[in-house]
């Protein structure tokens, strides 16, 4: 089948995509979008995070065809800035060091992104509930926190 | 690993989907489960009905004296539903605690249910609140009590060719508290506690065997932790011993009818 869809707010088509294929593997194999993460493919380890019109998913447990005609944001979608510039959670995380092999990170980094877009302000309680689902197997989590935090003081500075 | 071979229905009805259904063709809702399945190998679908343009499965109304939830509903959509919030906030409650963020957004209260994975939220609730599921085939109809859906683990009297259209909860449903112990994607133990409304306790406790174990008491202060403890059949796992998931039971049946006489 062609698919048709929206990737990080471009029009793309992919061909003789057969229904046994995850998003997942659409975005990494098809689109040349390396940054979404292929771990787990069963939905526990938050590795493959990303936008499907809007709702955080996990691109593994996604059908190609259910992305038909909808809009994907992955983490290389995430900076708006077309210099190449990092966005302010991403620049959060390296500030902090919340990054160690960073095979987990754009997988945090976009469920961070859902957390702050929902709750701006979230407690140390509201931000391990949002992170709960992105296993980290390196850094033990602390500093992937102080990321959140980070990231959650500047947004709040950015935008009252 | 890409999926083995299947075809995707795309239907725009129940009636259409339904009318698919068979051991080889599949209702395929959130996917968290399904797809799963399918990658390990454990399920071998020819087909699959996408059930996600299906409107009239995920509407939630309310009823002269039911709520009637659709299949199709997310958990995250069940959570932050107001008539939910206002008719039965228990199951507001455990829908807002299952597995993670995507889980929420993508899998939905009826396929959670149908998988019957034993340490399902959403089960221990439903069995608390009295809910039935509403099973509909080509050529029937028909209505069944939580506690006669759930058999065994991934195990429900669901038929193949039946789709579970709705979930229905007797009103007013009775308020509580939902505990649980959790240190993985799963519940260890799961505790829900209510008021009945013709008075009266149920303590529901899920999660730590092969089926939710419910029991009514005339006064809250006749639970007997211990005695449920005793009950359930905890299934040895990594998440514990046997023994270890009775003490871990009597526990929380402890803390969760402390929290309902607390008002909590």
């Amino acid at each position: 089948m062609r698919l048709t869809f929206d990737v990080n707010g471009v029009g793309q088509q992919a061909d003789d995509v057969w229904p046994g294929e995850s998003l997942l593997y659409v975005l990494r194999e098809r689109m040349g979008l390396p940054g979404t993460k292929n771990a787990c493919e069963q939905g526990e380890c938050g590795s493959c995070s990303v936008y499907l019109d809007g709702t955080l998913v996990c691109a593994c447990l996604v059908a190609a065809p259910q992305a038909q005609g909808r809009a994907v944001r992955t983490v290389e979608g995430l900076a708006t800035d077309s210099a190449g510039g990092l966005d302010h959670i991403q620049q959060a995380f390296v500030e902090t060091g919340a990054v160690q092999c960073g095979f987990c990170t754009p997988g945090l980094i976009m469920a961070t992104d859902d957390l702050l877009a929902n709750t701006p302000t979230p407690s140390d309680a509201e931000i391990r509930e949002a992170l709960a689902g992105n296993l980290c197997r390196c850094t033990g989590y602390e500093k992937i926190l102080d990321a959140v935090r980070l990231a959650a003081s500047r947004r709040t500075e950015v935008t009252p | 690993m890409p999926l083995p071979a299947f075809t995707l229905h795309r239907p725009r009805s129940a009636a259409d989907a339904i009318a698919l259904l068979d051991e080889d063709c599949l209702a395929y809702s959130g996917g968290t489960e399904l797809l799963m399945a399918m990658r390990m190998g454990l399920i071998r679908p020819t087909a699959l009905v996408d059930l996600k343009r299906i409107d009239e499965l995920n509407t939630i109304t309310l009823g002269a004296d039911r709520l009637l939830i659709g299949a199709g509903a997310s958990h995250d959509r069940v959570a932050g539903d107001a008539l939910v919030a206002e008719h039965a906030a228990l199951l507001a409650t455990a829908e807002r605690l299952v597995g993670n963020a995507r889980v929420r957004a993508q899998g939905s209260i009826g396929g959670n249910i149908c998988f019957a994975e034993p340490r399902s939220d959403v089960a221990t609730v439903l069995v608390a609140l009295d809910a039935t599921v509403l099973l509909q085939s080509a050529s029937s109809r028909r209505s069944v009590p939580a506690t006669e859906f759930f058999l065994g683990p991934y195990w429900t009297a669901r038929e193949p060719g039946e789709l579970l259209t709705a979930i229905s909860i007797p009103l007013p449903a009775p308020a509580g508290v939902y505990l649980k112990f959790q240190t993985v994607e799963r519940p260890t133990v799961a505790v829900a506690a209510v008021a009945l409304p013709e008075g009266g306790y149920r303590i529901v406790v899920g999660a730590v065997g092969d089926l939710p174990v419910s029991a009514d008491y005339a006064q809250l202060t006749a639970v007997d932790a211990a005695d449920l403890a005793a009950r359930v059949e905890p299934v040895s796992d990594l998440t514990g011993s046997e023994r270890y998931k009775r003490h871990v039971t009597e526990v929380f049946v402890r803390r969760a009818v402390a929290a309902l006489a607390g008002g909590r």
